[in-house]
């Protein structure tokens, strides 16, 4: 069958020690999607991690107001020193076509829960405004993610590049406890059986579409989840629908 | 669109590429989870059927794990399962005395055995080391296959401890599970010395990069298609090698033709 892809797991720009395969714009961001037929994604700029988040959030307005099939993702910083996070950042991000944010609060050297966003974690949850977290490099740990969990336990958090092992020993007591908590599928599909193990259990429902690109392969994810043993309409929610519900759901 | 990768997106499995996958495991394990961990003949062959895995050879984790069950483990399974599945003769440098006894009984179990599997960042002691000597010896006197872990910088089987058992055993045809992971050009110019040693994909396609430069290098002869099944999973894989931006031709040789001439004479 031929499924509609929406990626939720890709970054723009060049990491400072090399990525091979990267891209600095929009337009060959969207030459490489359309080589693999994936119609929208989500996106980060890489430099909100490796430099200034203030810039790199910029750099990534600024990129993704060029194409229609790309939505953005900024990083927060805690309220506190008001770098980001302002009176008027709702405001701004539907101004500016964002419709998630992401933190690397280990990296970026915050703690990431109640003591320093209690007020904006509760608007946020409220809002249902997805919180984008990664396994993939360093943001938090799995004791760091459970607590934040516990904390905000409405809080709408998508954990994307979930780990190169298998990782549902961690993941699936989440996903049993918390209603909106997702997994990206991009480490998903790597795990074999992990996808169908997981729908089996939980429902395609709480996975969305990811390919990890520019890191990872995006045939990679589009070849195991097109063959994955489940149906049809279990493919369909993962591939796309389940990203457009949990947007439409959100309240900018 | 490449003709495979048409062929692939469409049926999940090529009619003229079959697809060997030269490093699979076999059991569970105790640091991870595993959907299809346990052995069942019958969930096996619909896993290998569905991604067109012609063969799938393997070393139990119970094996590598526990003297104690040792390649008992291997030869249960292999015998369920014929058509579709060798094993590896695990091999634990820690019990020299298991070692000799499996040596001395490879011949015993030719049905199910195609090499040696050797697993030495975790059995902690290099794959030079003289307590593999009795296997080294016979897998270099019949061309057997030997399956290595490898990891860049590692004391006991990166690129440098490769490179002396490489010149050792001419004969033995030796595979770099993953590569030597991250020292890309170390695993290139392995290749380019040794004839007998081959790049081994697992791991390596976990991220764009590796496998274009071991191309670029030395093209495709000399690399075989392996995913640690069942860690990963074999669509995934195979998605990351044809989204590598190789040719068919260069395709074919690792999924299937590079195992099936190492395989020849052996199965």
């Amino acid at each position: 069958m031929k499924l509609k892809f929406f990626d939720a797991n890709v970054f723009i720009g060049r990491p400072h020690n090399g990525q091979f395969g990267s891209v600095s714009t929009s337009e060959q961001l969207v030459q490489e999607m359309d080589k693999q037929g994936i119609s929208k994604a989500i996106v980060w700029h890489i430099f909100q991690y490796e430099g200034s988040i203030v810039e790199g959030n910029r750099m990534l307005t600024e990129e993704i107001s060029k194409s229609e099939r790309l939505y953005g993702c900024w990083t927060i910083l805690p309220p506190q020193t008001q770098e980001i996070i302002k009176d008027d950042f709702f405001k701004k991000m539907k101004e500016n076509k964002i419709v998630c944010v992401n933190a690397f609060p280990e990296w970026h050297r915050f703690v990431l829960d109640n003591v320093a966003f209690e007020h904006f974690l509760v608007e946020l949850s409220e809002r249902k405004i997805p919180l984008f977290l990664t396994m993939g490099r360093t943001c938090i740990t799995w004791e760091g993610l459970y607590r934040l969990m516990k904390e905000f336990p409405l809080l709408t958090c998508v954990l994307c590049d979930i780990g190169i092992w298998g990782v549902d020993r961690y993941t699936w007591p989440l996903l049993e406890k918390f209603e909106n908590f997702y997994l990206e599928s991009s480490q998903l599909s790597l795990e074999e059986g992990g996808i169908e193990a997981t729908v089996r259990r939980f429902g395609s429902e709480r996975i969305v579409f990811g390919t990890g690109f520019p890191v990872q392969y995006q045939k990679a994810a589009i070849l195991q989840l097109t063959h994955a043993d489940i149906s049809d309409r279990d493919k369909e929610n993962i591939a796309s629908k389940n990203l457009e519900r949990i947007l439409q759901k959100e309240q900018l | 669109m490449s003709d495979l990768w048409k062929e692939f997106l469409e049926k999940g499995k090529s009619e003229g590429c079959p697809v060997y996958d030269m490093h699979g495991h076999m059991g569970s394990y105790s640091r991870i989870y595993f959907p299809f961990g346990d052995f069942d003949p019958d969930i096996m062959k619909h896993r290998l059927d569905r991604t067109g895995i012609k063969m799938l050879v393997f070393c139990s984790h119970w094996t590598l794990f526990s003297p104690d069950i040792g390649n008992k483990a291997n030869i249960v399974v292999v015998r369920k399962l014929p058509d579709r599945l060798r094993a590896y003769c695990g091999l634990n440098p820690n019990y020299p005395e298991i070692i000799e006894k499996d040596v001395e009984e490879f011949e015993k179990y030719r049905d199910v055995f195609v090499g040696f599997k050797l697993l030495a960042d975790y059995h902690r002691k290099p794959i030079s080391d003289d307590a593999y000597k009795p296997a080294w010896k016979y897998a270099d006197k019949n061309g057997l296959i030997v399956l290595l872990h490898t990891w860049g910088s590692s004391p006991f089987n990166g690129p440098e401890q490769v490179r002396i058992v490489a010149e050792r055993y001419p004969g033995a045809k030796i595979l770099m599970g993953h590569s030597c992971h991250g020292e890309w050009d170390k695993t290139i110019k392995l290749i380019k010395d040794f004839p007998n040693v081959y790049a081994e994909l697992c791991a390596v396609v976990d991220d764009r990069g590796g496998l274009e430069q071991i191309i670029d290098a030395v093209g495709s002869s000399q690399i075989v298609f392996g995913t640690d099944w069942p860690w990963f999973n074999h669509h995934y894989y195979i998605g990351a090698v044809l989204d590598s931006g190789i040719s068919d031709e260069d395709a074919h040789n690792i999924f299937h033709r590079n195992a099936e001439k190492l395989l020849a004479a052996l199965v």
